[in-house]
């Protein structure tokens, strides 16, 4: 079912040497035409394999040279925190769907649904119903943020660039784009494209849309504005179709933070029109047309004729939700839908042994993770944090509660992206050097509870209950779980200070940017708005990182 | 008392009833952890996004001031706007309510003609196979939760068969009517085709427990009534038994069933939220359990109150018919 049946060492061997280059052209904007920065990026760890670690049993990073490019930092970053364990390194998610017959479409990593990339397989294929867990909170693209609100309104709006399917950066209402100077980047704008309301797309319309997001005087307290981080505002370029955009600094990720976050509108619309009605009606560019909107119910949208590249291939397109997975699997049984999102585990051989419709399953760009409070006992000890990893019995974890739906991950940043370093393994399952850890951190007897979320995540209170089993289960520790809510338990770990988080926590993390740094910055740098790990080190490295421009 | 007097003293109380839910409503924020700025901002916002979109929804104000300009605006027909959407609480209750009355209303309607009847025959025939079969329905609606019953009627009548949608809304009963109004009566029959195919098993699985209900009400209140001396008076004046059981037991066997109607009705309304669920039903149901699941207490609010007021005026309008019913609720 996924790449984890192949042996791992070769895998991870194969990255070791060439990888970090394939990485590289799925994190990055190879395709993209960006004259930024050096071409012959990313060969430092192939021609220095000691810099990322592939010398494997030596974890002292003062005896490895310093790496000269970004990625070997994020690398090494990365090292750092497997061999530290500030969290219980668990799995990748994947993202499971369910789909018809009638048409041809394959998942995303980022778990974006582009109806642009459906083909009809069969007659009855050309109108397309998808059917997700929850309508949208809305149609202003720039006031949201979330997965089923992007798979209705990012079919009828388009941003300055885009991902393909493996999270390369394309060109989408811009041309070209290219780095001026550190702090100052700069997109050319297409012509020939038209808002669906007949208006021209003008670079005075791109560059209010991202003053919208990002400037508090322009717009609105969009959830965006932490999303185009370090991005302080643009500008019309005199006399060219271009438009330049300004951050503090060198902001290295920038062009991956456009390819994910920054949907463009049309100024005049917006600026004619009440929050509410922006809400309910969209004045886009994408291949979709809004035909009729009915707020949590449906969205149904016609194919736009006047689209700057091909017209899609289908013809219709609506989007429809129902909070029940078993209510999403039987309308897809039946044929009401084609394509229907999270479908859990213990529905997934219904639908394959159903005539006309199968599963598509794909790793995602979410990671699940056990955080672990560097400043409380028993976690302030390195040993009793690996101690942790040792206990678990991770193959199993996602053999038997993810029903393989998941790929172990040693470090917190995914196979494929910017900064990933193939040579961590998983810790091993080794209750014995466990339980010898435990003893040697001085917290032997100590007791131990598992904060879980309640739903969010799949399967997440059997996850969080089978590490606590497995660390009850060593002779030294007994481990709990607390089940709690999910939005209390997120708002103890987001609002700023560490002191009121749990000491011990399961958490989920989405990265759609592709680049370690938009996990490892948040989540583990001292000053992270959900940090739990305070480490010099680790703080001097991703540091090095963020001065230098990413290999993209 | 008077009989004006008497409902103007049912209003008011149902208008303090109904500030109450508000109130308690309104505090139920308060306790209840987390922020809605959480359902607001990315997990990764820094504080002083939150800080802003706490600002902008008006979060940052001291409990009792929020609490007074939510009052004094919904005295004004003001409920607010979501937080999420920034669309107006009362545009989005309006727009679900009708879907959840139709669907409360055509499952109130299948089991009144049903179980009535049902509990008549059973009564009349008692111990006889018409009545063991039912109280053994009765028996079966009661004990079986609706969203099971609601997942096997799915799989049977949907997955396995295709009789029907597994899930959803084609119109409303008032859209279908308007469209057979605009469009002729072919289309017309098509869209109350339509309507009629998606609510038959939303509606089933609502009513099957109030058609149970009222089925062993009936049977137990016509057996209570039958054994009365009024029955064997009027059977000695020699009236026909057919009168006899339709004109004067039934009819006073109603009364009870009639307050049991209106607390139902009202439960239907609330209740709903199960089978909204189950059916993907837009609904009020639905609503609430999006907003409570996103935090948008405005439209979770909103949503109670609605609910909350349902409840009061059915049981105003239970009392109403009751007091016209039977004289001596008035006195009381």
């Amino acid at each position: 079912m996924s790449d984890k049946d192949t042996p791992n060492v070769g895998r991870r061997k194969f990255l070791g040497f060439a990888g970090t280059a394939a990485a590289t052209a799925m994190a990055g904007c190879g395709g993209g035409g960006g004259t930024d920065t050096d071409g012959e990026q990313n060969m430092d760890d192939t021609d220095t394999p000691t810099d990322s670690g592939g010398d494997g049993g030596d974890d002292t990073p003062t005896e490895r040279p310093e790496p000269e490019t970004r990625d070997g930092y994020l690398q090494r970053a990365n090292r750092r925190a497997h061999d530290q364990s500030p969290w219980v390194f668990l799995n990748r998610q994947y993202s499971v769907y369910g789909k018809s017959a009638d048409i041809e479409w394959e998942a995303r990593a980022d778990e974006f649904i582009d109806a642009y990339e459906i083909s009809p397989a069969t007659d009855s294929g050309d109108d397309v119903v998808i059917n997700q867990s929850s309508m949208d909170s809305g149609l202003d693209p720039q006031d949201h943020r979330e997965t089923p609100t992007d798979n209705i309104v990012l079919q009828a709006y388009e941003g300055l660039l885009d991902r393909d399917r493996e999270g390369g950066i394309v060109n989408k209402l811009a041309t070209d784009y290219s780095r001026i100077e550190d702090g100052l980047i700069r997109f050319q704008i297409r012509s020939n494209v038209s808002f669906h309301s007949g208006d021209n797309l003008t670079p005075e319309d791109v560059a209010y849309s991202i003053n919208r997001i990002v400037d508090p005087d322009t717009g609105i307290a969009s959830p965006q504005q932490d999303q185009l981080a370090g991005v302080t505002g643009a500008e019309v370029v005199d006399g060219e179709r271009a438009v330049d955009v300004m951050s503090e600094g060198l902001n290295p990720i920038v062009f991956s933070l456009f390819a994910s976050y920054g949907p463009i509108m049309n100024k005049s619309w917006v600026e004619a029109n009440e929050n509410s009605y922006v809400n309910q009606n969209i004045d886009g560019t994408g291949p979709f047309v809004l035909e009729t909107y009915e707020q949590d119910v449906q969205v149904v949208f016609n194919r736009n004729d006047n689209y700057w590249r091909e017209a899609a291939e289908i013809s219709s397109l609506t989007v429809t939700a129902s909070s029940e997975a078993s209510t999403r699997v039987n309308s897809l049984l039946s044929d009401e839908s084609d394509i229907i999102v999270n479908v859990p585990p213990q529905e997934v051989s219904r639908i394959e042994n159903n005539d006309g419709t199968s599963i598509s399953a794909v790793p995602s760009t979410r990671v699940i993770f056990n955080a672990m409070r560097y400043d409380v006992e028993p976690f302030d000890s390195a040993e009793f944090r690996q101690a942790v990893n040792y206990a678990i019995d991770l193959e199993s974890i996602i053999e038997n509660v993810l029903d393989t739906f998941g790929d172990p991950t040693a470090q917190p940043t995914l196979d494929g992206f910017f900064g990933y370093n193939g040579d961590l393994d998983p810790y091993p399952y080794d209750p014995d050097e466990a339980e010898a850890l435990v003893e040697a951190s001085g917290y032997a007897g100590v007791e131990v509870e598992l904060h879980t979320p309640v739903g969010r995540y799949l399967n997440d209170v059997e996850i969080a209950q089978a590490v606590a089993g497995y660390l009850d289960d060593l002779p030294n520790v007994t481990a709990s779980v607390n089940q709690r809510d999910f939005s209390a338990l997120a708002s103890e770990v987001t609002d700023g200070n560490l002191e009121t988080n749990p000491h011990w926590y399961l958490l989920g993390w989405g990265n759609e940017t592709f680049d370690a740094s938009q996990t490892l910055i948040p989540l583990l740098t001292s000053d992270g708005n959900l940090t739990s790990w305070s480490d010099e080190e680790f703080d001097r490295l991703i540091s090095e990182a963020q001065s230098l421009p990413s290999e993209q | 008392m008077s009989y004006g007097r008497f409902l103007l003293k049912r209003g008011l109380q149902g208008v303090v009833v109904v500030w109450g839910v508000i109130s308690i409503v309104f505090l139920l924020r308060f306790i209840t952890p987390g922020s809605p700025v959480d359902a607001v901002a990315p997990l990764d916002a820094s504080p002083e996004l939150r800080q802003r979109i706490a600002e902008e929804l008006g979060l940052d104000q001291p409990l009792y001031v929020q609490y007074l300009d939510y009052l004094w605006e919904l005295l004004q027909g003001d409920m607010g706007y979501s937080y999420i959407s920034g669309i107006e609480a009362s545009q989005i209750v309006v727009t679900k309510l009708p879907a959840t009355i139709e669907l409360a209303v055509v499952s109130s309607l299948v089991a009144i003609t049903l179980s009535i009847p049902l509990g008549v025959i059973s009564a009349t025939r008692r111990h006889q196979p018409a009545d063991y079969g039912a109280t053994t329905f009765s028996l079966v609606g009661i004990s079986t939760p609706n969203f099971w019953l609601g997942i096997m009627l799915v799989l049977l009548l949907s997955v396995e068969f295709g009789l029907f949608p597994t899930s959803g809304r084609a119109f409303g009963f008032v859209e279908a009517f308007r469209i057979m109004t605009a469009q002729g009566v072919s289309a017309g029959a098509d869209a109350m085709f339509q309507w009629a195919r998606h609510i038959v098993l939303p509606a089933i699985t609502l009513g099957t427990y109030f058609t149970a209900l009222i089925t062993r009400l009936t049977r137990s209140g016509m057996l209570e009534e039958l054994g009365q001396s009024y029955v064997q008076a009027t059977r000695a004046k020699g009236l026909p038994e057919s009168l006899i059981r339709y004109k004067h037991v039934l009819r006073n066997t109603l009364i009870p069933i009639i307050t049991v109607l209106g607390l139902q009705l009202g439960t239907l309304i609330g209740g709903a939220v199960i089978t909204e669920s189950v059916f993907s039903w837009p609904g009020l149901g639905t609503t609430l359990i999006n907003a409570i699941n996103a935090r948008d207490w405005p439209i979770l609010q909103a949503s109670l109150i609605v609910i909350g007021a349902g409840f009061v005026i059915v049981n105003l309008v239970v009392d109403a018919v009751y007091a016209s019913l039977d004289p001596q609720v008035v006195a009381e």
